[in-house]
């Protein structure tokens, strides 16, 4: 029998997160266990079922974690604003000394 | 409308509508748990299990409400009476027999139970009134869940199929008990407790059936009376539940579902 697995959505607007899986014949179903499963209690605000062969995954790791060459270059973080900031702030606060 | 509204009341006649409706839930509830740890998959044990909980929650409130008008324990109004004491139809304390079986008693019921639940959300006697509209919400699920088993049974196999058409053969007569006049009903009516006779209701139902029925060509024992334009069936009902007449099969039910309360009623759970 197919597995369906479930999303939810705690609140509108909210992402939907990975809530867990029900079997089940058909979609129809499917819904109707995702229902009793994974929001009988008020806990979803809106449900997905997805059948688990619809899914698509990649999980290779040279395209997820691309190998330890220096890429800090293309991030924000690689570039250190700190010294130019730094120096800036004293030759500004240096000028505004009164005497 | 708020003249016509009625916030007291403690007639014998209400006494004898709140038990009816709350035994019938309350043996279904419990007819229906026999199935817990056997359904035909995991995903529909939790489900009908549920389901089961829903229909017993639905009598304690019903019990609860009894409760607050005689002063006795909900508890004790639900395991202390003897089995003629029960008013509800025989439908429900029918023993666990297939799947098909129970799918069929459980639509027959939700399905009549729905109707009955919709006029009492517009009974004069407020308590009642707000009590049948947090059910009928619940009861949702429950038509949606009978729906799609049933689809299923009458379309997914011969053997399936067959085994739901005897279920609802030998169900009818009892499901149509479901509208077994009330002894004081007429009085229920005038008050505007109850909002139309149960033979009223049971047209209703009936009416709004009838095409579903139809569509899965499932027995469906009733006419159209072209005089009157109301449903009338075509078989016997069977009567007796709402005078505390019942079948074997309800003492033998009471006997184990009381068992535990019996063993000592002063119990502090």
């Amino acid at each position: 029998m197919p597995v369906f697995e479930v999303f939810q959505q705690a609140r509108e607007g909210k992402a939907f997160e990975h809530g867990g899986n029900v079997v089940a014949p058909d979609a129809e179903m499917a819904i109707l266990y995702a229902r009793e499963f994974y929001g009988r209690r008020q806990e979803a605000h809106r449900i997905w079922v997805v059948p688990r062969e619809c899914i698509v995954e990649i999980n290779d790791p040279d395209l997820l974690h691309p190998p330890a060459v220096d890429r800090s270059y293309r991030t924000v973080g690689g570039y250190s604003v700190r010294d130019t900031l730094r120096a800036t702030r004293g030759a500004v606060a240096g000028s505004a000394q009164p005497d | 409308m708020s003249d016509t509204t009625i916030t007291k009341t403690d007639t014998k006649a209400l006494h004898t509508l709140l038990t009816a409706l709350a035994d019938d839930e309350f043996i279904l509830g419990y007819r229906n748990s026999e199935w817990t740890g056997i359904a035909p998959m995991l995903e529909e044990d939790v489900a009908f299990s549920s389901m089961s909980q829903d229909e017993i929650g639905h009598a304690r409130l019903l019990y609860q409400m009894l409760s607050e008008l005689t002063g006795v324990p909900a508890d004790r109004i639900a395991y202390a009476r003897q089995p003629e004491e029960y008013l509800n139809c025989l439908l429900v304390e029918h023993r666990k027999l297939d799947w098909a079986h129970a799918i069929a008693r459980y639509f027959l019921y939700d399905t009549a139970d729905h109707v009955r639940v919709e006029a009492l959300t517009r009974s004069r006697y407020t308590p009642l009134a707000n009590a049948m509209q947090k059910i009928v919400r619940e009861e949702k699920y429950h038509l949606m869940h009978g729906d799609m088993w049933m689809k299923r049974l009458a379309n997914l196999s011969s053997d399936s199929r067959e085994r739901l058409v005897v279920a609802l053969d030998s169900l009818w007569p009892d499901a149509l008990g479901i509208f077994e006049p009330l002894p004081s009903e007429e009085e229920l009516v005038a008050s505007g407790v109850l909002e139309s006779s149960m033979s009223q209701l049971q047209a209703e139902w009936l009416e709004q059936v009838a095409p579903y029925f139809e569509s899965l060509d499932l027995p469906f024992p009733a006419t159209k009376d072209e005089s009157t334009g109301r449903y009338v069936p075509t078989v016997e009902p069977v009567y007796g539940g709402r005078q505390g007449k019942h079948s074997p099969e309800l003492a033998e039910l009471w006997d184990e579902m009381t068992s535990v309360y019996r063993l000592d009623p002063e119990a502090v759970w």
